[in-house]
């Protein structure tokens, strides 16, 4: 067996068995899918922190889904850092009923910290100001914080539903990683508090420090930190408890945020690849191993692909259609495997979020087209490591 | 908190995965068969057509110039479906990794049998076309790729109607070994056009300029 044969086997291997890892998690699963703790009237005071930078157009939308909130309003305190706006969010913000603080711009993580130094809750919500949330989603989610080594707790953040392909695909996209980490939740293995909103318990940023202000994934960090200290991160998925974020519409931005993801994630998984070990459990042994092995993965398949284009023999020119046809072999087996798996694993997410239809042709759009372009985001985050370039958030 | 390993659950998942990796191999294989079956239809029934062409030219009615056109459109379909059938059979054991030695000896008995009508042909007809028999081996030649590729670029450019008949000499095939000692064939690449060996590497120009020369 050469070494392209092999590095084929092991991809295959690999493949296959995430697949059904995660088939398997979710039949496991299945039946506590829904169940999350009920309110039983506990109201601890909550802290909103809104990190905001030139979000004037934004702003309204999400502060008036919060004016919305079902929470006794004497519990709530909502905060908004002006990170320097140049814009008219200042402005905007002042029309509400809600804390602004003012500073120069420094990064959302900095604005995120200002926010929680200025907080006075015992819990503190962090959330974007492009987001906008369900009037029950404090009630949805303050339960989870009844167990009390729950440090943090994640809505389902969804993208709302839009003509626009782009969105569309980034919708399905959310749906699935909502999914995939309501299930990484029952291993003790949610490896990030989104952005658009999370709730955390606010003695945990004494214990544990605050938000990474240089880093390029912030809410990921945080989330790392946590489990690094075996805080548990709980994550629902009732629709009570949703948080619809205005993702990039354009392709441009799109890729430019997935690079900055790529990069940062590669960078903090590697920050915290101390964790490989049983201590962490799932966690330490599975997932953090996992991220490194697909982006391995990722990068052998890439060269397979080039090694197969550039080595294409000289007389594959006379015999196009029979190549193709001949090219079957046991790998294309394993593949149509992978990826009817992947399709079963795709239906069964968006499918699993029953207000949340989604058209099929944007389904098997996303299938053959938006998950392979997604993955050329590998390719600019290591271009952009290689050359070095500057990070910045 | 109290962190936990769900080994049963790897284990599940890694066995089942297993299953899956024996299973595409189990089919895997059967395509393998399959594909090397299919071949070996196609070069049988290519060298029943050949023989029909044989059985005409070889009966004393038919050995005359008149049925010429005949033989050469026959001919020529043959040796194109032959070809293609070649690169085929290259196609599987370079990208797939499939070993084939007996339907490698069958197809370049196929090979032989398109060669002698060919020359018969030349002959008969006055065929301008010419036969190319072209040595190679897949173990020992770091120019054979190149050469292969070398030969239909030069075909090609030239528009010349070149016969090609590939043989690997190194898997013990009856009649490329006999060809060898024919031509006096003792490395690779060697190449024999019309009767003359060359006994190295040609550049694309050199074969260019010896088929139209």
């Amino acid at each position: 067996m050469d070494l392209l044969e092999f590095l084929n086997y092991l991809v295959a291997f690999f493949t296959i068995f995430t697949t059904v890892f995660f088939l398997l998690l979710y039949l496991k699963y299945r039946k506590t899918y829904y169940a999350e703790p009920e309110w039983d009237g506990w109201t601890p005071s909550v802290s909103i922190v809104i990190p905001a930078y030139n979000e004037g157009v934004h702003i309204r939308k999400c502060l008036d889904s919060l004016s919305a909130l079902d929470y006794p309003k004497e519990k709530l305190e909502i905060i908004v850092v002006d990170d320097g706006s140049s814009d008219d969010t200042f402005e905007q913000v002042e029309k509400y009923n809600v804390k602004v603080v003012r500073q120069k711009n420094a990064g959302k993580g900095a604005a995120l910290n200002r926010g929680i130094e200025e907080a006075s809750g015992e819990l503190i919500a962090t959330m974007d100001a492009d987001s906008h949330v369900t009037p029950e989603v404090l009630k949805s989610l303050i339960p989870f914080f009844k167990d009390k080594e729950v440090a943090a707790v994640t809505p389902a953040v969804k993208v709302a539903s839009s003509g626009s392909p782009i969105k569309e695909f980034q919708r399905i996209e959310y749906l699935m990683i909502l999914f995939s980490r309501k299930l990484l939740s029952y291993i003790d293995a949610v490896p990030v508090t989104p952005g658009p909103f999370s709730i955390f318990r606010a003695n945990v940023f004494d214990e544990v420090g605050k938000f990474d202000e240089h880093n390029l994934v912030e809410d990921q960090e945080i989330a790392l930190r946590l489990q690094a200290n075996h805080y548990k991160i709980k994550s629902s998925v009732s629709d009570r408890a949703t948080v619809y974020t205005e993702p990039p519409d354009n392709m441009k931005d799109l890729f430019i945020q997935r690079k900055r993801w790529q990069r940062g994630g590669v960078r903090n998984y590697w920050k915290y690849k101390s964790m490989i070990k049983r201590d962490f459990g799932d966690f330490g042994m599975f997932f953090i191993p996992l991220n490194f092995a697909t982006l391995g993965a990722f990068f052998i398949v890439f060269g397979l692909l080039f090694n197969a284009v550039f080595n294409t023999p000289y007389y594959a020119q006379y015999i196009l259609v029979e190549s193709i046809v001949l090219s079957a072999n046991m790998f294309t087996v394993m593949g149509i495997f992978v990826l009817i798996a992947s399709l079963v694993w795709l239906y069964t997410a968006v499918s699993s979020f029953r207000k949340d239809r989604v058209k099929m042709r944007f389904i098997l759009l996303f299938v053959i087209f938006y998950w392979y372009m997604m993955m050329g985001a590998n390719i600019l985050m290591a271009a952009a490591e290689i050359r070095r370039e500057k990070c910045s958030w | 908190m109290e962190r936990k390993v769900s080994w049963p659950l790897y284990l599940t998942a890694f066995l089942i995965s297993a299953a899956v990796f024996v299973a595409g191999i189990f089919v895997g294989k059967l395509m393998d068969q399959g594909d090397v079956q299919t071949i070996t239809a196609d070069v049988e029934g290519l060298s029943e057509r050949l023989a029909v062409v044989q059985m005409l030219i070889l009966t004393e009615e038919a050995d005359s110039s008149a049925f010429c056109p005949l033989y050469a459109s026959e001919l020529e379909a043959i040796d194109e479906e032959r070809e293609k059938l070649g690169y085929e059979l290259s196609f599987l054991e370079e990208k797939r990794k499939l070993d084939a030695p007996e339907l490698k000896k069958e197809y370049f008995l196929l090979e032989a049998q398109s060669y002698f009508l060919s020359k018969k042909l030349k002959d008969l007809c006055e065929d301008d076309s010419i036969l190319l028999l072209y040595f190679y081996s897949n173990k020992n030649c770091s120019e054979c790729g190149q050469q292969g590729a070398d030969i239909l670029a030069a075909r090609d450019s030239t528009g010349v109607n070149v016969r090609i008949y590939s043989f690997d000499g190194e898997i013990g095939s009856p009649i490329a070994e006999a060809f060898m000692q024919q031509f006096n064939v003792t490395g690779y690449p060697s190449v024999v056009i019309d009767g003359e060996l060359h006994s190295r590497y040609m550049s694309e120009e050199e074969l260019a300029s010896e088929f139209s020369g």
